[in-house]
């Protein structure tokens, strides 16, 4: 379960970013962060990868937690999460198996279960045959699978996106974010920030609806027009 | 998608790593750490061998100048390590007076024996030196003055032994004192400096190598710089993402020191030949001082260890200011 009770953040500078924010999203649930440019979804995702730290306020993951996190938890942290980013963040000199295997060697799994789990996973995203190459020779929405592989290869209890169909056509797009509601059907809690108001009616899901950093709509998945 | 893949992606496991030996974790984070280092410096295989060629250079000077060393100790070994003082007595000395001086020279500290030569046994040995045997035929007398032979005790000082022979020089019936050792002592004293000169081309040389190890990690990690949020975004702690730098540090040093092993190798194999012949002139005296097996396992460790150490220096400053 993810819980913001509270939370805010203001920038160096001076600028809010999110202002007394406090929801929750139930363990296997999948919701949409969604709100205009600046209305602080992205920062509310790198709260909960503590990227950014809260101003104020409390953010637990699965009753931990997050503010009482040292320095040195946050690997331990970001390994219990599945991250997807809108510009993908793959090395572009690693194959896509390379890839999609980095966060099993970072979490010390033996080889020979490596291997098979990776395959699994581009599996799961329809790129079993692409595992030898770069990424650079994929086209955009395949680089995005790739990076949603990634994201699940470990399991993660969480999944959290930023903006994941962002550079996609709409059918691409359709087809990432049903890879996403299948996570969330064995058991993921899956947490992503969107703008595409059209997308995220079609999938039917929670929305949390954030402007200048404050929560002006929760809309359950069954209120969804 | 079959089965076993279906459960392979299913059923969020968050902490499998604690259910597996830390110490095959551990072998399998440094497995992947060492080969990735490696493939990185064979990705840029240019770049990589010109770093690994000015380090090995570097190491090799210091090696170099150690063979030539102990070859010219074997050298003066060959030419005689025993400190002989002749004493030439006067030429009105007889050879009681001759056995008498040398019962008392036998006395004196410092001297381990003393030999008494003959005008006799002088003019023989000149005899069969080349050039001399004609022009001594033609002396009606011996001129030649009977001669003491001192073996200094090993291991005497210089000091004691210039004692000695200012001693010696004020003996009643002594002409002259030569100390034949002389030049062994400069020559001591010469290698003493040389060694102490390896020493210092050494840890020069070494604190070069820690450099330019430092310096080529410096490159990478800032090159890198993109790849290492990726790593931490997805949960990498520092000691991963810093340890493929480590290794790449062991490698730079590592192939570097087997350079200058093989370059001083090389040294070796080329000097071979013209001091066997230079050794046939002393009668087959004089052995090439080769690299000892110990030194050519030594260097490449050490160097490895250097290159370990600058990589460990950098990487913990450029990594601290990316994070």
């Amino acid at each position: 379960m993810i819980r913001f009770d509270q939370v805010s953040k203001r920038y160096e500078g001076g600028h809010e970013a999110l202002s007394q924010l406090t929801f929750e999203v139930a363990k296997g649930e999948m919701a949409f962060v969604t709100g205009h440019s600046g209305a602080g979804k992205s920062t509310l995702l790198k709260l909960l990868a503590l990227i950014e730290r809260p101003s104020h306020g409390h953010i637990s993951l699965d009753g931990q937690s997050l503010t009482k996190i040292g320095q040195g938890g946050i690997p331990k942290l970001r390994r219990s999460l599945g991250m997807v980013f809108q510009d993908h963040r793959l090395l572009m000199d690693r194959t896509v198996f390379a890839n999609v295997e980095l966060p099993l060697v970072i979490g010390g799994i033996a080889p020979q279960e490596r291997g098979r789990r990776v395959r699994a996973a581009l599996e799961k995203v329809g790129l079993l045959d692409y595992e030898r190459q770069l990424p650079a020779s994929l086209s955009t929405g395949e680089q995005q699978r790739v990076g949603i592989a990634r994201a699940i290869v470990a399991k993660p209890s969480v999944l959290i996106a930023d903006e994941p169909t962002g550079n996609l056509d709409p059918q691409l797009a359709v087809e990432i974010m049903s890879l996403f509601a299948e996570f969330q059907q064995i058991g993921t809690t899956v947490l992503i920030a969107s703008h595409d108001l059209p997308l995220i009616k079609r999938m039917k899901k929670r929305v949390v609806v954030l402007d200048h950093g404050r929560l002006v709509a929760d809309v359950a998945a069954e209120e969804v027009l | 998608m079959t089965a076993s893949n279906e459960a392979a992606v299913q059923a969020p496991a968050r902490s499998e790593r604690s259910h597996r030996r830390p110490v095959a974790s551990w072998r399998e984070h440094h497995g992947w750490s060492a080969s990735a280092s490696l493939r990185r410096l064979g990705a840029k295989p240019v770049g990589s061998l010109l770093t690994i060629a000015v380090m090995g250079l570097a190491l090799a000077l210091p090696l170099a100048f150690y063979l030539l060393l102990s070859n010219v100790q074997s050298l003066g070994d060959a030419l005689g390590r025993n400190q002989v003082i002749n004493v030439f007595l006067k030429t009105d000395q007889v050879a009681s007076n001759a056995q008498l001086l040398a019962k008392q020279i036998e006395q004196h500290d410092g001297v381990a024996s003393v030999t008494v030569k003959t005008p006799q046994q002088g003019m023989e040995e000149l005899s069969k030196m080349q050039g001399f045997s004609d022009s001594l035929h033609a002396l009606d007398d011996n001129p030649l003055p009977y001669v003491l032979e001192v073996q200094p005790q090993d291991g005497i000082s210089a000091d004691t032994v210039s004692h000695l022979i200012d001693d010696l020089r004020s003996m009643q019936g002594v002409d002259m004192v030569q100390d034949s050792g002389a030049w062994r002592q400069r020559l001591d004293a010469l290698l003493d400096v040389g060694d102490r000169a390896v020493l210092i081309l050494a840890a020069m040389f070494a604190l070069a190598v820690l450099l330019v190890v430092g310096n080529t990690v410096r490159v990478d990690i800032t090159s890198r710089a993109e790849e290492i949020g990726v790593l931490k975004l997805i949960g990498a702690s520092r000691a991963f993402v810093r340890r493929p730098y480590l290794y790449a540090g062991i490698w730079y040093g590592l192939f570097s020191g087997l350079l200058a092993v093989g370059l001083a190798l090389a040294i070796e194999l080329a000097l071979a030949e013209p001091v066997a012949r230079l050794s046939q002139v002393y009668e087959g005296k004089l052995h090439v001082g080769g690299l000892p097996p110990w030194l050519l396992l030594a260097v490449p460790v050490a160097a490895a260890f250097l290159g370990w150490l600058g990589a460990r220096l950098v990487s913990a400053w450029q990594l601290r200011r990316a994070a």
